[in-house]
């Protein structure tokens, strides 16, 4: 088991703790889910397990930590990586090799393991993991999900008692995070492992969760079964939040849960409240006429018509390889693509995307590639000069307001969290008022708070008279959101329409609640009374 | 055949023979062979237009030879004109002979060219790497991760550009690029750690356990100074035994210290690569042609050489120099297995 | 940087190893008086400059390579790698070489061990990617691990004329890669001018003095290699001059967010 006693630890060159006087205890074979807010610690505690704090990180550390006999503290990773495997949240970041099995195979090369004794781990790893058909790939030609299943793998070949994941799907689409989840309650059920894996996504875990550890915001954690804890979330989950509301007694944790008769609409009492559709009547301003596109020949983009107006969310959803991302590129002309492109009725089809750059906004999938200045306000100005504006400081200083970063506007951006820095992005690319904004997956890696926080920031804009075009994976995200849903398929438009009719008919973007409330015309635990 | 010691003995047998002759008959010969053998291998690997790239260095290397050697030195019969005695350098006859002899050099350093490039086809990454002694692992570790990176930063750097233009960058001056450099470098820097952290947890150290590293290096100083002495020794005409004496001491050296630094790292390899009948044979036949050209050339005179000077003249050839120039060829007749 | 006293002979005797063996053609004209000798003499040559590499690179391991760096130096090795692409598809006059700036800094940050891998390591990894490794591989690893390794003594200037966080900082490190500009090119071809000689009747001649081989090699140096060498050393001072200042910005950054061993080097 894992007993963690009085754990104290701050980082170098920083008086503020990082944890303090963590007390907690784990039990051999359990799945513990560890929650809280970015910041909060959750990946400072899982290096505390196996000696990545302090050893790689530096900093001061007291109290005890003992992992199955270890002692992480005083030996450090290297000493607990037989018995510790760790997984990262970036799937590309963890790989020394080229081929899968190669890297799998790392981590008992580094151990001396004879070779007849590695052929056999490595190859009984690959067939639990059904990892065979990729074994001689590249890493750089598989899948997100793939490739933490690799990186899974290559810690799991030596065999070891504990497994830590920190935020393993955060960069994944819902598929591939599906994946790991459910790979992670096999190994739950099969296998004597210790798992503690710090994540967003619960609705997959909480079944099998034996514990939840919620990191405060006091640097010291509360840990309980899921039920003790979850209700008591600042951000509940929807089933959760729909549950309170309803007053059902047990709080139900998933949609499974979910007590067949309420969700049926059974129950006397229950009113269904209809979503009400916004409708405007307003110009459009990006209009799409029979977009079409190819890569090596084959075609990706099919005849797609549609048009964004002023005040108004359009959301796009699809599956991965559906075209979403090839039409974004071919709108800003990052493609070759044929068709008509009419911004505010001036055809841009054959124009440089030059030309109409400062009537558009676009925020693409890793905001970190946009910054590189000193300072946020430097940032910001980069940006106006790049557009022959000018604005004063204080004019900055009142637009960052939004974005509520004013306060931090001489801080350098990459010392900020992964919401703020976001945030900081997001407005450097909207410093120059643009009147259309794309924003290609902008909630990857960021917690609830962050996420509100966005929502509310595009229907601000949206208010404002501004068009936005949200390419996104996360279902519940877009439901709070849009206005209009346009849902892509091989290439082709398939829908586009209401919210409603988004969310409740299509079974792979259903919401939470719309799972809940089969053949209803709910999809946000709003609509529920 | 897949192995890489075999490949190196094959590369060690090419290039002695290339350097040992300087018969244009061979020289082309050898050639033949080898545009053969790579085009062979650059075909399997989907790799376009390598013969046409290696024959223009190859002519740009024969040009480049024969101008400079032309213009410079002037010893030969035939006449082809006459720059003023009193110029700098070039003044002088300009001779066929030294033209050829010039373009016969260009001919060896293609060869010498060509062979490497084969020898960087025939054998991937991880087989190059398994050449590397275990004494160099962390370097070797380095290098690896360069590699498996390469991919995923070109492609990085795509993006960013990408979103930078949208943003307005003019791409124009060379500060235009700092948007695009520094961004890719802060978060491959930021990956860097997480990389390091997942190799750490995995088990890895790269600082060996002991640290007579002084000791080492010491060594390796002596050694290579042992062996640097004996070719200037050997170059003052002093007699041959004493360099041979100090090559063998300063190699020995070497090499043991490399083998007790490599056993400090306790690593085993995943990959094994199969010794087949073939392979060993073709280990054979190249190990063989070593030995029998290096006996030739310490003992006998070289029976493969030629010179132009003082008259140009047909070269001629033997059986023994034609069979060397065509032993390179040998790898095409075994297919890549796996 | 701790300077240990093995580090820094181990620096001499590979810089003084490493050109007597360049400047051999020079210096001794009246060896090779059998063609196998000379044939036989680059190959010699570049043997030599590996067994230099290996004793600073076994040097370095033991020192300032722990895992942290091994990732870092990857991931700029690999960067650079990749910038030597751009110097042969960006339409720019031939030898403008982004290439070197990184490892001058890399040296100047991070000390003289650190710059010579990145030098070296550069030269190794991009010829691997290429497939373009040539006979002239070693002497181009030592002679760009030499920038690095150098670099360092530009940190330790700047330290002495107090010119750190100042313009001047940035002014010395691009005299610097411009001298570089220039010196590398000559030395890689008194690498390869061996290859393009020795033997009876070869580019130099046995009984000439050592004033005139040098001025054959002049000749040659000026013939073929002096624009790319100028051209790349504007190159060096335009780039240098724009990115000096914010990469070492970066570099800072990282050190003080991510604690080095101390065995490391710091910066001084």
């Amino acid at each position: 088991m894992i007993n963690i006693e009085g754990l104290s630890f701050k980082y170098p060159n920083t008086s503020q703790y990082a944890l303090e006087n963590v007390d907690c205890q784990i039990k051999q074979g359990t799945l513990t889910l560890i929650i809280g807010p970015s910041g909060s610690g959750k990946s400072t505690f899982l290096r505390c397990i196996n000696g990545l704090v302090p050893h790689f990180s530096g900093g001061t550390i007291s109290g005890k930590i003992d992992v199955f006999g270890s002692d992480p503290i005083n030996d450090g990773p290297e000493m607990l990586a037989s018995n510790v495997g760790f997984v990262f949240q970036e799937p590309e970041a963890q790989f020394v090799f080229d081929i899968v099995e190669d890297e799998i195979a790392f981590a008992l090369e580094n151990m001396g393991v004879t070779r007849t004794e590695m052929h056999a781990r490595v190859d009984e790893i690959i067939e639990r993991l059904e990892l065979s058909s990729i074994r001689y790939r590249s890493i750089h030609e598989i899948s997100g999900g793939e490739k933490q299943k690799v990186a899974i793998a290559s810690v799991l070949v030596t065999n070891p008692k504990v497994l830590l994941l920190d935020e393993p799907t955060s960069q994944l689409d819902p598929i591939s995070a599906d994946q790991i989840l459910r790979l992670c309650v096999s190994l739950k059920k099969n296998t004597d492992l210790t798992i503690l894996i710090s994540e967003h996504r619960l609705e997959r875990l909480l079944p099998y969760t034996d514990n939840v550890i919620k990191m405060n915001n006091d640097h010291n954690l509360n840990m309980g079964s899921p039920s003790q804890i979850i209700p008591h979330l600042q951000n509940l989950p929807p089933v959760v939040a729909i549950g309170k509301k309803l007053g059902l007694n047990p709080l139900p944790l998933t949609v499974e849960d979910f007590p067949k008769n309420v969700s049926s609409n059974r129950k006397p009492g229950i009113k269904l409240v209809q979503p009400v559709l916004q409708e405007t009547n307003s110009e459009s301003i990006l209009e799409i006429k029979h977009l079409s596109a190819q890569f090596n020949q084959e075609p990706i983009l099919k005849n797609i018509s549609f048009s964004l107006k002023q005040s108004e969310i359009l959301v796009l959803l699809g599956k991965n390889g559906s075209g979403k991302t090839s039409l974004l590129r071919s709108i800003l002309g990052l493609m070759d693509s044929v068709g008509e492109k009419f911004f505010k009725s001036q055809n841009f089809s054959d124009l440089p995307i030059t030309r109409i750059l400062n009537q558009i906004g676009y925020l693409p999938q890793n905001p970190n590639d946009l910054l590189f200045a000193e300072t946020i306000l430097d940032e910001l100005k980069i940006t106006l000069k790049n557009h022959g504006l000018e604005k004063t400081d204080q004019d900055l200083i009142d637009f960052l307001q939004q974005f509520k970063l004013a306060e931090k506007l001489n801080q350098h951006p990459r010392d900020l969290s992964v919401g703020e820095r976001q945030r900081v992005a997001l407005a450097t690319v909207t410093i120059h008022d643009p009147d259309i904004i794309f924003l290609d997956e902008p909630t990857r890696g960021l917690d609830y708070t962050a996420k509100n926080q966005l929502s509310l920031l595009f229907k601000e804009w949206r208010n404002f008279g501004k068009g936005i075009l949200l390419v996104t994976h996360d279902v519940e995200f877009a439901a709070g959101l849009a206005d209009r849903v346009v849902i892509i398929e091989a290439g082709k438009i398939i829908f586009n329409g209401s919210p409603a009719d988004a969310f409740t008919k299509f079974p792979a973007f259903h919401t939470q609640t719309a799972r809940i409330f089969k053949d209803s015309e709910m999809f946000l635990p709003e609509h529920v009374i | 055949m897949k192995n890489a010691y075999i490949w190196v003995l094959w590369l060690i047998n090419t290039i002695i023979f290339v350097l040992s002759t300087r018969n244009p008959i061979y020289l082309l010969l050898v050639l033949i062979v080898l545009f053969t053998l790579g085009n062979h291998k650059a075909k399997a690997q989907h790799r376009k237009a390598w013969i046409g790239l290696n024959f223009r260095f190859l002519i740009s290397m024969v040009l480049i030879s024969s101008l400079v050697n032309g213009l410079f030195t002037h010893i030969g019969l035939t006449k082809l004109f006459q720059f003023p005695e009193n110029w700098l350098l070039v003044g002088g006859d300009i001779t066929l002979e030294s033209l050829i002899y010039g373009a016969i050099n260009g001919l060896i350093i293609g060869s010498l060219y060509l062979s490497i490039n084969i020898f960087n086809l025939a054998l991937s990454v991880k087989q190059l790497s398994r050449l590397i002694p275990r004494a160099f692992h962390p370097i070797g570790m380095t290098a690896t991760l360069a590699l498996t990176f390469f991919p995923s930063i070109q492609q990085r750097a795509r993006e960013i550009k990408e979103a930078q233009m949208i943003r307005g960058n003019p791409m124009k001056k060379i500060s235009d690029w700092l948007p695009i450099l520094l961004p890719l470098i802060v978060t491959s820097l930021e990956d860097a750690i997480i990389l390091s952290e997942s190799m750490t947890s995995r088990g890895f150290h790269a600082v060996s356990r002991r640290n007579n590293a002084n000791l080492a290096v010491i060594s390796l100083v002596f050694g290579t100074f042992s062996i640097f002495s004996g070719w200037i020794l050997n170059l003052y005409a002093y007699p041959q035994v004493i360099s041979i004496f100090l090559y063998v001491v300063g190699g020995s050296i070497i090499i043991l210290t490399l083998i007790k630094k490599g056993s400090e790292f306790k690593v085993t390899h995943y990959h094994q690569v199969p010794w087949q009948k073939i392979d060993i044979l073709l280990s054979i036949v190249f190990l063989t042609s070593i030995i029998l050209q290096i006996i030739s050339a310490v003992f006998f005179e070289n029976s493969f050489s030629y010179s132009p000077y003082p008259q140009l003249s047909m070269p001629s050839f033997n059986i023994g120099g034609v069979l060397l120039s065509a032993i390179p060829i040998l790898p095409i007749l075994v297919s890549d297995h796996d | 940087m701790k300077k240990t006293l093995t580090g820094i002979l181990t620096n001499i005797f590979v810089f003084l190893i490493g050109l007597l063996s360049l400047l051999a053609p020079f210096i001794l004209p009246q060896a090779r008086n059998t063609e196998i000798q000379s044939s036989a003499f680059p190959i010699v040559v570049s043997l030599i400059i590996i067994l230099c590499l290996a004793i600073v690179f076994i040097e370095t391991q033991s020192s300032v390579l722990d895992n942290k760096m091994i990732a870092f130096l990857g991931v700029l090795i690999s960067i650079n790698a990749g910038l030597r692409f751009l110097e042969n598809a960006i339409p720019g006059p031939a030898g403008f070489s982004p290439t070197f700036f990184l490892i001058i800094l890399v040296g100047y940050f991070f000390g003289s061990r650190i710059g010579f891998l990145m030098g070296a390591m550069t030269m190794f990894v991009s010829g691997l990617i290429t497939g373009g490794i040539g006979p002239w591989l070693p002497g181009q690893m030592i002679t760009a691990g030499w920038v690095g390794q150098t670099a360092s003594i530009v940190s330790y200037i700047n330290n002495k004329l107090h010119l750190k966080e100042k313009f001047g900082e940035v002014l010395v490190l691009t005299l610097f890669s411009a001298f570089w500009g220039m010196l590398y090119g000559l030395i890689m071809n008194l690498w390869f001018w061996p290859f393009l000689g020795g033997g009876a009747g070869s580019s130099w001649s046995q009984s000439a003095s050592l004033l005139e081989n040098l001025g054959k090699y002049g000749a040659y140096y000026l013939a073929t290699s002096v624009i790319w060498d100028i051209t790349r050393s504007i190159g060096n001072i335009l780039i240098m001059l724009t990115m000096a200042r914010p990469f070492l910005k970066v570099f800072q950054r990282f050190y003080q967010r991510f604690s080095f061993h101390s065995e490391g080097s710091k910066p001084s």
